[in-house]
């Protein structure tokens, strides 16, 4: 089992070095994909083994794996295999039309597998302070990705996004500080101290004050990882700058490596607190989030702005639902995660190949996609839907557990503020998306790719994806629902 | 894990190192020279070493004589030497002009976080009469200095020095509060301040760069 933990942390990078050894990015990308496919089949296979909920727990808690981390770490290597599979013909076509040189290919691949190693790692760590560490780690490696091409723009962006988050994850360090300072009435052993299990195990324990000063910053510290508003101001530049797939990676994997490490926190403070401080948290961050993501998606523009106040205003609906608490409402935060990472990672692949084709990011110069590319704009129309939660996709389903969890929880205004700003999402969302797709395409539309083979290759992920959000919608398999009950029972509220 | 008396020896240094660093970082804050802020910056973080040396003299701690000599090494010396050569020399950056507010306006500011940090950190959580009641509200006050420099200077580079206070901070919170991090971590906090700098240096010298040229191209234009 300990071999298989690290296998799926390690698989990822293969194609740094791919890019190392001076591959191409043709053959850099096809190592990064299989890598990414290992990774991933090694995920669900801990998640087999995991079998009746105990964990894996090696080298004085360093390595921790369980229900929930696995549960993250299969979501986070299933979009690594799917952004990794649509970067192959993405970033050969940049190459080929010159608009990034070997060398920034190399950098690309390098950095892209080490993030994703990087966040696999975090999620099988049972130390909070090593969970730091690799948090803040895989923010330098993005970081790489998002300023890769160089411009003005992007380094801004960069700059922009390794500034904010390094000082959001230098604030949680301060949170991990004072959550080891609110244990040390338990006379614990310097390496047991930070290790998850046994802070949750003896959670009664721990001094009150602290801890609340302790879970306070790290939800603001991770949350702007999260892209949580108002820490939230990174998240839209970065995404608009980065390589599409990794844009993806971003998006559907990085915010929900930060709100894991938020869970953890979570199920610590839960455990002392009691429910009512966590939930007050939780609420007011997730509906900041909520608005702003919703409110700045009426403005037409870039569509890869549009798509990543979408995942603003997601984080915030898992952050709403962990406040619902609940069976339910860990339930439906647990299933939004994966549901979501796989929609937005449709969506982030899908415009990477509509900026190809159409040379643009403006939504409003993109005209007739369903005509031109029909597999792209159907892949796109289909997950605009499916994001915004409608039937029969995975989002409606977990959406509807989340406002469920909210009438059992809390008092009523909470779900139906949240259906109210949903349906503000809808409207702002899909008036852009529908506008993309429909119309008369532009009469030359070069495509940017060498083969019919790369074609088919951009078209695979959109279409996987899609697949498993509709599965997701329609029935939720045997071993994801007990991987689910493990998880609760793991957070334990 | 005990407790550290405020009143014994170490307790008394570790106090007045904690002075220092809040004073340092308010000399960060008050100055507009590039020069200066890297000086202040290594000073703070060597005060920072001796402070990790007292804490592991009185802790016994072998680990915290590691993280002393690391302090002094990467956060006393490469760093501000590589942000000399690296950023103000090689950038030719002189005076600090991009600031959002007046120098006495952020150091009113400033003093008025201090008495904040103290009003959120002294009452309730922490012992009377421990070392750590002392500096915790001083590292808090460090963090949020950090954190205002960040906010009120504009340019790259001072935010940049604003990130390293903020940590700086912490990790002075670090040595009293808990004694020790595990190593592993501590190297890797380490590890991450480094890979950190290097990619923001990376960073910093293209914007610097780009924004040369297209004031350059400017020029061009707008000749005869």
């Amino acid at each position: 089992m300990t071999a298989l933990a690290i296998l799926v942390a390690l698989g990822p990078l293969t194609g740094p070095a791919a890019a190392l050894a001076g591959a191409r990015a043709r053959l850099a990308g096809a190592a990064q994909a299989a890598g990414a496919a290992v990774a991933f089949g090694c995920s669900l296979a801990l998640l087999a083994t995991l079998d009746g909920g105990r964990p894996l727990y090696a080298w004085d808690g360093f390595l921790y794996v369980d229900a929930l981390g696995g549960f993250f770490g299969m979501t986070v290597a299933a979009v690594t295999l799917l952004a990794a599979t649509g970067s192959i013909s993405y970033v050969a076509a940049q190459e080929d039309g010159g608009e990034l040189s070997g060398f920034q290919v190399r950098l690309y691949y390098s950095f892209l597998g080490l993030f994703a190693s990087l966040m696999l790692a975090a999620l099988e760590t049972g130390n909070l302070g090593l969970l730091f560490v690799l948090i803040e780690a895989s923010t330098l490696a993005s970081a790489a990705l998002v300023g890769l091409e160089g411009r003005a723009r992007s380094l801004e962006a960069a700059w922009k996004y390794v500034i904010i988050s390094s000082l959001g994850v230098t604030i949680a360090l301060a949170g991990t500080l004072f959550l080891f300072y609110s244990g040390s009435g338990l006379h614990l052993g310097s390496n047991l101290g930070l290790t998850w299990p046994y802070l949750v195990a003896h959670a009664g324990a721990l001094a009150p004050q602290s801890l609340r000063l302790a879970f306070l910053l790290a939800v603001v510290g991770y949350g702007t990882k999260v892209g949580l508003a108002p820490m939230h101001t990174w998240l839209p530049d970065a995404h608009a700058e980065a390589p599409s797939p990794a844009s993806a990676m971003l998006s559907a994997a990085l915010l929900n490596t930060g709100m894991y490490a938020i869970i953890r926190f979570l199920a610590i403070a839960h455990g002392r607190l009691g429910s009512t401080y966590p939930r007050a948290v939780l609420l007011s961050f997730g509906f900041a989030s909520i608005i702003i993501g919703a409110l700045f998606m009426v403005r037409r523009g870039n569509f890869k702005r549009l798509f990543a106040y979408s995942s603003v205003e997601h984080m915030g609906i898992i952050a709403v639902a962990l406040g619902f608490g609940g069976v339910l409402g860990l339930y439906g935060a647990l299933l939004q995660t994966l549901n979501h990472a796989l929609a937005k990672a449709v969506l982030f692949l899908s415009s990477g190949d509509v900026s190809l084709r159409y040379q643009t990011r403006e939504a409003t110069r993109v005209r007739g996609l369903l005509t031109a590319v029909p597999v792209t704009g159907g892949a796109l129309l289909l997950a605009t839907f499916a994001v915004l939660g409608s039937p029969p996709f995975g989002l409606f389903l977990s959406e509807l557990t989340i406002v469920r969890a909210g009438f059992a929880s809390a008092s009523p205004v909470f779900p139906l503020l949240l259906l109210a700003l949903l349906g503000l999402a809808f409207v702002a969302f899909a008036r852009t998306t529908t506008g993309m797709v429909t119309g008369s395409p532009p009469d030359r539309l070069a495509s940017p790719y060498r083969s019919r083979a790369a074609v088919a290759v951009t078209a695979a992920p959109l279409v996987l994806g899609l697949a498993a959000l509709l599965v997701l919608g329609l029935w939720i398999p045997i071993g994801l629902d007990t991987v689910l009950r493990h998880s609760i029972v793991v957070i334990g509220l | 894990m005990e407790n550290l008396d405020a009143t014994s020896a170490a307790g008394v240094l570790l106090d007045l190192s904690g002075v220092l660093i809040l004073l340092l970082a308010f000399a960060c804050l008050a100055s507009k020279l590039f020069n200066r802020y890297v000086v202040y910056y290594g000073a703070q973080s060597v005060v920072l070493s001796f402070a990790a040396a007292t804490a592991a003299v009185a802790f016994r701690s072998v680990e915290l004589w590691i993280l002393a000599v690391l302090t002094l090494a990467i956060k006393g010396i490469a760093i501000p030497l590589a942000a000399r050569r690296l950023l103000v020399t090689r950038l030719a950056l002189k005076r600090d002009a991009a600031m959002s507010a007046g120098l006495s306006t952020s150091l009113i500011a400033g003093g008025a976080l201090t008495a904040f940090a103290y009003l959120v950190t002294r009452p309730a959580l922490l012992p009377h009469g421990t070392v750590a009641a002392a500096v915790v509200p001083l590292s808090t006050a460090v963090i949020l200095l950090g954190c205002l420099s960040m906010v009120v200077r504009r340019h790259t580079v001072a935010q940049l020095i604003g990130w390293l206070i903020v940590e700086n901070g912490v990790f002075l919170g670090a040595i009293t509060l808990v004694a020790t991090f595990p190593f592993i971590v501590e190297a890797g906090i380490f590890l991450d301040i480094v890979a950190g700098v290097l990619i923001m240096v990376v960073f910093v010298s293209g914007l610097t760069r780009q924004l040369a040229e297209a004031s350059a191209a400017e020029l061009r234009e707008l000749r005869g």
